[in-house]
Parts: structure tokens; sequence; C-alpha cells
């Protein structure tokens, strides 16, 4: 794929977003379902890679270049992923002041919304490619609970889900992933 | 600047003291990005005195209403406060690079532990808790919403979308400009 093409892509994605993974299902819909220069496989495991990983969760967008375009793509995703942060700065200048007009508040909150809408919807295949027996729906199930009740860190909960996995394989449960 | 509030007292900084303030405390975000802030304020506002807490209050809201990664936009919106375009770009520099450079070489391994077996069995169960924190994610972006008198409109405003696009395949794009549209023509009750 033409690098300036995934940039564009990859850009489209994370200027719609106003959060993290919020880019997921129009990156989903581009380079899955659209392009097919990505599997819904890849999607998760870069969002496993940010999760395993310091930095800010919208970095997934760089392991996503990787995966459709090697080094280059991943300098395309660093691109793209920075982008969007530069249009704070007319924001800074100009909006700051508009900030009490309620149907720009309105606009900005129907948009978060509709995000979460569409996560949800993303969610959807993604579980379908990951969750693949019983071993793996009762770790997302358990992590699902964990996440509601608890502030465990989301880096731990993936170590210990990779170890849960790791630990079942050993013990011949291969199968039941 | 006279909408962000009077300027900090303390010194204005180099462009290489905000690279390193921003290498330093903008790439670990574990726990969440604002746990990263409260950082980030402990050393620009209370110890350093580089910005006011008007203006760093507007970075940060701002930063949230950003699209993309709201962290970065908050250090570019600093780093503009600070030094204006040059310091927008060292901030944006310094708060991705390292951490984008951390993601690579992860990336990398990860596709080499693939074709391993163990590593595919821990790959699979850390794909599963993936799972989850997307599906939590969504409760992350909406409930700051999610309030009195305003409940309604999240809930059907959030299954339109999800329904477009999972039941009528719109594409996200087209769904988030409907939002938008509806946004503005139908704005919270106050």
């Amino acid at each position: 794929m033409n690098i300036v093409l995934l940039y564009l892509l990859l850009l489209k994605g994370t200027v719609t977003a106003f959060a993290g993974l919020a880019s997921l299902p129009v990156i989903q819909e581009s380079l899955v379902n659209h392009y097919h220069v990505l599997t819904n496989e890849q999607l998760n495991e870069a969002v496993v890679i940010t999760r395993s990983s310091p930095g800010p969760v919208g970095l997934y967008i760089v392991s996503v270049g990787y995966f459709v375009a090697g080094l280059p793509g991943a300098v395309a995703g660093w691109l793209a992923m920075i982008t969007p942060a530069l249009l704070i700065i007319p924001l800074v200048h100009f909006v700051g002041r508009r900030m009490e007009h309620p149907r720009v508040r309105s606009v900005l909150q129907t948009v978060v919304i509709a995000s979460a809408g569409l996560l949800l919807a993303a969610a959807i295949p993604l579980g379908r490619d990951g969750l693949t027996g019983p071993v793996t729906i009762v770790i997302a199930a358990v992590c699902f609970l964990l996440l509601l009740t608890t502030k465990i860190d989301t880096l731990w909960m993936m170590l210990t889900a990779a170890l849960v996995s790791l630990t079942a394989s050993a013990f011949g449960l291969m199968a039941y992933l | 600047m006279q909408h962000s509030g009077r300027q900090a007292a303390g010194e204005r900084p180099s462009l290489t003291q905000i690279a390193d303030v921003f290498t330093r405390y903008a790439n670990f975000t574990l726990g969440g990005g604002s746990a990263t802030t409260a950082v980030i304020h402990g050393e620009i506002v209370d110890k350093r005195r580089w910005v006011s807490e008007e203006q760093f209050a507007l970075s940060f809201a701002l930063g949230r209403l950003t699209p993309g990664t709201n962290l970065l936009a908050f250090c570019v919106g600093i780093g503009w406060i600070l030094r204006r375009w040059a310091g927008a770009i060292v901030a944006l520099l310094a708060a991705s690079v390292p951490c984008t450079l951390f993601v690579m070489v992860i990336t990398v391994l990860f596709a080499e532990w693939q074709e391993n077996p163990f590593a595919q069995a821990a790959i699979k169960g850390a794909i599963a808790a993936a799972v989850a924190v997307t599906v939590k994610t969504v409760w992350t972006i909406a409930h700051p919403y999610f309030r009195p008198g305003n409940r309604i409109r999240v809930v059907l405003i959030g299954t339109a979308a999800f329904a477009l696009h999972a039941s009528a395949g719109i594409s996200p794009i087209d769904v988030l400009l409907l939002a938008a549209l509806i946004g503005f023509f139908l704005p919270e009750p106050s």
C-alpha cells in the first residue's frame, strides 16, 4: 500500500476520534474491510501491544502502520498520531472563548457519545476473532468484571491473562484457548 | 493571550528544558493519561512555575476536545503557550518519539514471537483481555456525559450509532457526521 495513502487513511481515523481507541472503528472499516491490508487479528494485536507498553493508547496506530507496511508504515502511523495534536493551537487561540456556547458543547458531546457506540460495534468482530474457546472467553469475562469493579492497571491484567493462557496450554489445553 | 489568565511567575523555559520535561514525563502513561497529566502539573505549575493554573486548565480542557491522543494535544498546547510554534513542535516530538520507538520494538518482537507455540498461547490470553479492555473503553468514553437529565440522550445516541454501523453498515465517519448534525440542531437540555 502507498505510504501517503496509508498515512491519510490512518489520519482519517485519528482526526475523527476523541479518545485513544475511538479511532479503531474507522481504521477497521478502511484497512480491514475496504482495502484488506490488515486483519482483525492484527488489529487486536496492535491493541495488545500498546496496552503492554507504557505510552498512550493512541500508539496502537504505529503498530497498525507497521503491520501494513513495515517501518515506513510505522512512521506513517506516528505522523497520523501526532498530526491532530496540532489542532489544539488554533483551539487554544480562538475557541477558548467560545467554549460556553451550548451548540459547540453539544456537537462535541454527541460526537463523543456516537464514537462510544461505534467502538462497541467494532468490539464484535474483535471478539469473534479473539475469543475462540472456553479459556479465552473466561479470561475476557473475568477481565471485564475486574475492569468494572477495580482499578487494576491494564498492563498487569494483560500479563496475567497471558500467563493464565500460557499455563493452560502447558497443561495440554491448547485446543480450548 | 488575554483569555488564558495571568502569566506564571517563573522564567520562560528554553526549548531544551521543554524537551527534557516532556520526554521524561509524557511518555509513560500506565494507569491512564490523567495520572500523567497530574505528574506534569506538579512539574510545570507547582515546581517550575512555567505556566499558571489557568493556562494549564485551558490546555487540559482543549486537549480533551482535540481529536486524536488527548495527552499529545495537551503537550502541544502547553508548548505553544510557552514558546509558540517552536515550543509546540518540541513538546510534540518529546512526548511522542520515545514511546513510538518503544512500541515499534515491541511490534517487531511480537511478529517474531508469533512463530513460537507457547508465545502464541500467551498472546491469545492477552488478546482476550484486550477485547475486554475495548468494551470497557466504550464506558470510559461515554460516562462523563452520563449524568442526570442527559442519560436518555446518551443511550439513544450511543445505541443509534452502534445500530447504524453494526446493523445498517453505515461507515463510522458518516455516523460521526450525523451525530455532529444532531448535536448542532438538538443541544443538550439544560
